[in-house]
């Protein structure tokens, strides 16, 4: 095996002189993304918890409080009392939305990591075209991909021709009358394409040599995978699931399209009903609860980055 | 050529521009001292015109003149129309027919550039924040108040729009503006209920409560309602025989709320705004529906499915939910002679034929009778129940403007009904 040459040592390292500036020009490059990225992060970030924490002006219309010592606790009140409180209505809303993306995380998985694997290991020649199959349900929008869901979903749709050609199915299936099932398939639908190429990407830089060698050592197929591969595959399957998982938790369009009926609300559509209420009070709830959904997402991208760390400095 | 192409698919998915229509009603005007005018804002009974923070709530029985300040005054009359101008128009969105503004547009020798919204609490911050120099503005009744002491529209040169002659009279002295000095009339509706009779056999014209249609579990799946917390919540408070829309009695609103709690259990039902797509299409057997959408119903039937089987029902004696939508000028509206002008132009009963082709609503204008809709292919015969009768404007109830404290009473019970 031909050894890297970096690893060899046989290429010069810059000396300390040469180092100072070149960081500097590398760190220079890198500015006007990560200045763009905080200012795109922090200032909607706070603009929110303005709001949040704002008031109403005559109007009944929100309005923003900047001075964050004068921020009014009265909608985190409200926001948490329709939680937990009495007349709580959002709690078993958020546990149906945990329960749909964990069933369609699953799924996805399912069916990502298989297609993944048989492009990054034996597609051979075909990679390119695989990859550009992968690629291709991106050049058609979120929306129009669902819109087109609608149509296929119909109970005289070509789904429900498809089950009574083959006998699957006795009646027409009303897909879009408000079954969980549907909006789940949905969101398998809609962020799979995301999956698929992060699985890809991180299964193809699986060194073969580390398989082969399992194989060599005597382990079967099944053992090889088990004991090789999946571990191997853990980062990217962590960041196939972030990705994904963390915009699923936050959709509220996927069920508008498919269901739309109360029996499916998501978490994200009552985000969008509070924000599009013509009541100032459900507008600065709603904000309350964007940002404690921000902040509770922030906690597996913070795992995100540790395991990251940890794995990079396993690998040195 | 269907009569609404250049509709947005995000309008048949998301929230609709009536969607909207009801979210801007209820900016109430009351936020200190809100608690002392909800007795004063209901409908029945009040012992003098409601107002909030000073300003006055316009209610049919309480009709509203607003004031015309010094530093916003009409402009003069005989003013050329602007040359080389552009007009621009902040709407809807697919609410104006662009033959229409063509047609304006050839006729007076000037561009006209159309600038959409999808919400009227978008539209009135972005109005707000001074940065777009628009001529023309279709508001609702509701925000009238804020408009005109915001110092946001001008008053009208009567002059320039002789057409007003044209409108209906409810509408030249309507009880929201007093001597229509800011606003001409633009659509006018009702709401009601949209059913499929090949697939219910429930007829809501024999029914002894036909608010109550939706209210069947055999129709589980097939039934919705519009996604609008002030259209909604008043069909649960019709269904229990309230027909003070505006009300704010706790009780009342609560009830309504539980009402549509019961009927999401009972039905699953849809929340949404596609009445116009998904009764045509039979996905929705009962959709609670406004006129002008189901009026189109024609252009959306399955290939092979007639029209005749979408039926239409509001109440023949006119006591349901009514509603007008307006056309104003913008006080900094760079050519306030070409609106004015424009204003007129929509007046023209030809120009408002060629409107109606395009988007099903009806305007007030003189001529427009279901006979000559039906005579001009606009409107099927068997849906002649979509159209809107002057006698509704007296005999109907109008979802208007109320308190903040009550608005919140009424979003929160919505609220609950869609999560349900």
């Amino acid at each position: 095996m031909t050894v890297p040459p970096r690893a060899s040592g046989l290429v010069s390292r810059p000396s300390g002189r040469r180092k100072e500036p070149q960081r500097l020009f590398w760190a220079a490059l890198a500015a006007p993304g990560i200045i763009w990225l905080t200012v795109l992060f922090i200032v909607p970030f706070y603009t929110i918890a303005a709001i949040a924490g704002g008031t109403l002006d005559v109007f009944g219309n929100p309005v923003a409080v900047w001075n964050p010592l004068r921020w009014r606790t009265v909608n985190f009140t409200a926001a948490w009392h329709d939680v937990a409180g009495a007349s709580a209505f959002v709690g078993p809303i958020i546990v149906r939305t945990l329960i749909y993306v964990a069933l369609a995380s699953l799924i996805s998985l399912l069916i990502a990591y298989p297609a993944a694997y048989f492009v990054a290991r034996f597609a051979g020649r075909r990679k390119a075209l695989f990859l550009i199959l992968l690629i291709a349900p991106f050049w058609i929008s979120y929306m129009m991909r669902m819109l087109a869901w609608i149509d296929l979903l119909q109970t005289d749709g070509y789904i429900n021709k498809a089950l009574s050609f083959l006998h699957l199915v006795s009646q027409p299936v009303d897909w879009l009358g408000g079954l969980p099932a549907t909006v789940i398939l949905g969101l398998v639908y809609g962020y799979i394409p995301y999956l698929i190429l992060v699985l890809y990407a991180g299964l193809d830089r699986i060194d073969p040599a580390l398989i082969e060698a399992g194989r060599d050592l005597g382990l079967g197929r099944v053992r090889t995978f088990v004991r090789v591969t999946l571990p191997l595959s853990r980062q990217p399957i962590l960041t196939g699931m972030l990705i994904t998982v963390l915009p699923m938790l936050g959709d509220y369009f996927t069920n508008q399209l498919l269901s739309g009926t109360t029996g499916t609300t998501m978490f994200g559509n009552v985000i969008d009903d509070q924000l599009n209420s013509s009541a100032g009070i459900f507008e600065g709830q709603g904000a309350v609860f964007s940002l404690l959904f921000l902040l509770v997402l922030i906690a597996p991208m913070i795992y995100y980055v540790v395991a990251t760390n940890r794995s990079s400095r396993a690998a040195t | 050529m269907h009569p609404r192409e250049g509709w947005t698919e995000e309008r048949r998915t998301l929230v609709t521009r009536r969607g909207f229509l009801r979210q801007g009603i209820t900016a109430g005007l009351l936020f200190g001292g809100a608690g002392s005018l909800l007795e004063a804002c209901g409908s029945g009974g009040s012992p003098g015109p409601p107002t909030s923070g000073g300003i006055p709530l316009p209610r049919p029985r309480h009709p509203v003149t607003w004031p015309i300040f010094h530093d916003n005054q009409p402009i003069k009359s005989g003013l050329p129309p602007e040359r080389n101008a552009t007009l621009r128009i902040f709407n809807w969105v697919a609410y104006i027919n662009p033959q229409c503004l063509k047609d304006f547009g050839k006729k007076y020798n000037c561009k006209v550039e159309l600038t959409t919204f999808e919400n009227m609490d978008v539209a009135m911050a972005k109005l707000r924040s001074g940065q777009l120099n628009f001529d023309i503005f279709f508001p609702t009744i509701d925000v009238m108040g804020q408009l005109v002491y915001g110092k946001m529209i001008q008053p009208l040169n009567h002059s320039y729009i002789p057409n007003i002659s044209q409108a209906w009279p409810d509408f030249t002295h309507p009880f929201y503006d007093g001597r229509w000095q800011y606003t001409v009339p633009y659509t006018i509706y009702t709401t009601g209920m949209a059913w499929r009779k090949d697939h219910v056999p429930e007829n809501p014209y024999t029914m002894a409560n036909p608010w109550a249609m939706p209210w069947q579990a055999k129709y589980k799946g097939k039934v919705a309602i519009l996604d609008d917390a002030r259209e909604s919540i008043s069909l649960g408070l019709m269904k229990n025989g309230i027909f003070n829309l505006n009300t704010t009695d706790p009780a009342q609103i609560t009830a309504a709320g539980k009402a549509l709690q019961e009927l999401a259990h009972l039905t699953n039902m849809h929340v949404d705004n596609n009445d116009y797509t998904e009764i045509p299409s039979g996905q929705v057997w009962i959709h609670h529906a406004w006129s002008g959408d189901i009026a189109t119903a024609a252009s959306y039937m399955p290939k092979g499915v007639n029209v005749d089987v979408v039926g239409y029902w509001f109440p023949p004696d006119g006591r349901g939910p009514v509603g007008n939508d307006l056309i104003t000028v913008l006080r900094d509206a760079p050519n306030p002679v070409l609106a004015h002008l424009f204003q007129n132009y929509m007046l023209d009963i030809n120009n408002v034929l060629t409107n109606i082709s395009f988007n099903g609503y009806m305007q007030p204008v003189n001529g427009v009778t279901p006979q000559r809709l039906v005579a001009e292919q606009l409107l099927p015969p068997s849906l002649m129940s979509t159209v809107v009768l002057p006698s509704y404007f007296r005999r109907g109830v109008m979802e208007l403007q109320i308190p903040v404290t009550a608005n919140a009473l009424w979003e929160q019970a919505w609220l609950q009904a869609k999560s349900a």
